[in-house]
């Protein structure tokens, strides 16, 4: 198992150091530059809702870039192996499939792990100039669009392991979107023929509830939760972090299987 | 356990389907061969012969579909058959960014290899294939030759029994062809098996113990080079010196690539001709015999032999489906 985790490991490492030399993702720092300028604007356009207004802002950032990420590492950088060759050498020194895979996401999961670093880092450093005080709230927030992030990591490389980057694309932002909008999406077919409200029931059962990771504004078990105020607990947050494991186990051991019937030709 | 053959193949078969109008295309129709402990086996055919799916079948990259596939006694797709063997892919493309080091390093790491051992036997091979001065930069800036060099260094990060080198002489100059030859050698000495596919005759003539044809997705021949060369007799070409005004008629009738330069006749004469009695007739007439030497076929009639053969069998059985 040692030997199994180092050559994981090797591959993770290789990985992060791959997706660190993607251009594009230097504009995602300069995306958290400015989602936090614009928290700083907004915060001085509001009255006394400074902190508030960069709470908001910095957790749903965090949320949108560490996702958009996510889906763009995962789509492409699979792929990318399987284009270019590059897996030829690999899969053919004594590795299995499926620690491939799992080095791939564990390698890709730490660059939107590095981001959502970073917007923390920089919501911290906001909050504190601004004087507001940092909270359990904030960190629990936080922590959950963490494990939003990583859940999203896991569907781009669940549909990469077998789809083009485009489809593969489409197909996670889809799950995505679906995932994040399940509570509206069971409010708006609670009315509808039955024949779309099974569906929709299908649908969701499918796709993980994303809106679980985001829940700062809407109900938990008839509470109203809001990050400037009573927040979910650490249990909550316990629970839904073991949510996130669960699908990101259960997407990768997907891939792995899917992964290991394809030819590599 | 020490396996009694470093790879034996059983009518591998590999079929695809294209992606579109879902047509059956036959890559491997039964490929057949055996590779022996400690020898340079050569695996030749043209383009589109089925060398590179034979090879990526047998490192697990592709799944057959059908027979059976052993390598060094362990049966394919094996992950203890892999640790034990080094893969040079065709056209080998490497993670740009790294540096040769960064590469062998790496590529030692997927073998469990500790580190003090990885970075001696990186800075061995980096000097071994000739890399040296290039260590400090990235990939992206190699030549294909000297990609072609990196490839073959990671090949042999494990120090492996068996090598499999898929065409490893595409893109090198003479020098650099000759560098791999004298590897592939090398390696034999050092008890270690190597297959390598290609499709130039002059490296399997020179290196290889046993050599393989394969065209359209079969194996045409297999052999050592002299057995597969020498099996069928030509002709005999003869060489000798002759006094400027005898007539040659007698002696040019019915051989054939006859030239006369000077006092000098070469000619070939037909497998069937009794030598003996030509030459008798050739001292009648006062000519010196310079030399007689047989014409077997070479590597390169009966690969083209072969793969025309193996054409014309697939156009046939073609036409009758």
């Amino acid at each position: 198992m040692t030997d199994a985790l180092g050559r994981i490991w090797a591959i993770a490492l290789n990985t992060f150091r791959e997706a660190a030399r993607i251009r594009v993702l230097y504009g995602l720092v300069v995306l958290v530059l400015g989602a936090n300028l614009m928290a700083m604007v907004l915060g001085e356009m509001s009255v006394r809702e400074e902190a508030r207004v960069a709470q908001d802002i910095g957790v749903a950032a965090t949320s949108l870039f560490g996702s958009l990420t996510a889906i763009f590492l995962g789509v492409f950088l699979l792929y990318t192996e399987i284009q270019r060759r590059t897996i030829h050498a690999i899969v053919s020194k004594p590795i299995e499939r499926w620690e491939f895979v799992v080095g791939k996401y564990l390698g890709m999961a730490m660059v939107p792990t590095a981001l959502v670093g970073m917007f923390a880092l920089a919501m911290v450093v906001t909050l504190t100039w601004r004087g507001a005080p940092l909270t359990p709230a904030i960190a629990k927030a936080l922590i959950l669009a963490w494990f939003e992030v990583l859940t999203v990591a896991a569907i781009a490389i669940f549909f990469s392991s077998f789809s083009s980057p485009f489809l593969s694309g489409i197909f996670a932002l889809a799950m995505w979107v679906i995932g994040r909008l399940t509570p509206d999406i069971e409010a708006a077919t609670q009315t509808a023929a039955p024949a779309i409200k099974w569906t929709a029931k299908i649908a969701l059962e499918i796709v993980p509830d994303l809106h679980l990771f985001a829940v700062s504004g809407s109900q938990v078990d008839g509470a109203q939760v809001t990050v400037h105020d009573a927040f979910v607990s650490w249990s909550y947050v316990g629970l839904a972090s073991a949510h996130a494991a669960g699908w990101i186990a259960g997407l990768l051991a997907v891939a792995c299987v899917l992964f290991r019937r394809r030819d590599f030709v | 356990m020490v396996a009694d053959a470093a790879i034996e193949v059983r009518d591998l078969r590999k079929t695809y389907r294209t992606p579109f109008r879902r047509k059956r295309v036959e890559a491997l129709r039964g490929v057949t061969f055996r590779v022996e402990v400690g020898h340079i086996f050569g695996f030749v055919g043209p383009n589109g012969a089925g060398k590179t799916t034979t090879i990526r079948t047998l490192m697990g990259l592709i799944r057959p579909s059908g027979g059976s596939a052993r390598i060094l006694g362990d049966d394919i797709p094996s992950r203890r058959a892999r640790s034990r063997l080094g893969f040079l892919p065709e056209s080998p493309y490497f993670y740009d960014y790294l540096t040769i080091g960064e590469l062998l390093d790496f590529a030692g790491r997927l073998f469990n290899l500790p580190a003090p051992l990885r970075k001696k036997r990186a800075e061995e091979l980096i000097e071994r294939v000739g890399l040296g001065r290039a260590r400090t930069q990235s990939l992206k800036k190699f030549s294909k030759g000297m990609l072609q060099r990196a490839g073959l260094a990671q090949a042999l990060m494990n120090d492996p029994e068996l090598v499999v080198l898929d065409e490893p002489m595409s893109g090198l100059d003479p020098i650099g062809r000759k560098e791999v030859r004298d590897l592939i050698l090398e390696l034999r000495e050092r008890g270690k098996t190597v297959f390598f596919s290609t499709h130039i005759l002059s490296d399997v003539e020179a290196v290889a113990d046993q050599v393989a044809i394969v065209a359209r997705g079969q194996l045409q021949a297999q052999g050592t080079p002299a057995e597969l060369v020498g099996r069928v007799l030509r002709g005999v070409d003869v060489l000798v010196r002759l006094a400027d005004d005898v007539a040659t008629d007698e002696l040019t009738a019915g051989a054939s690539r006859v030239r006369r330069v000077g006092g000098e006749l070469s000619l070939t004469l037909a497998a069937d001709v009794d030598v003996d009695a030509w030459l008798a007739r050739a001292h009648a007439a006062g000519a010196k015999v310079v030399s007689v030497s047989p014409r077997h076929d070479t590597l390169e009639d009966l690969f083209l032999r072969e793969t025309a053969a193996a054409d014309a069998s697939v156009a046939a059985t073609e036409e009758r489906t």
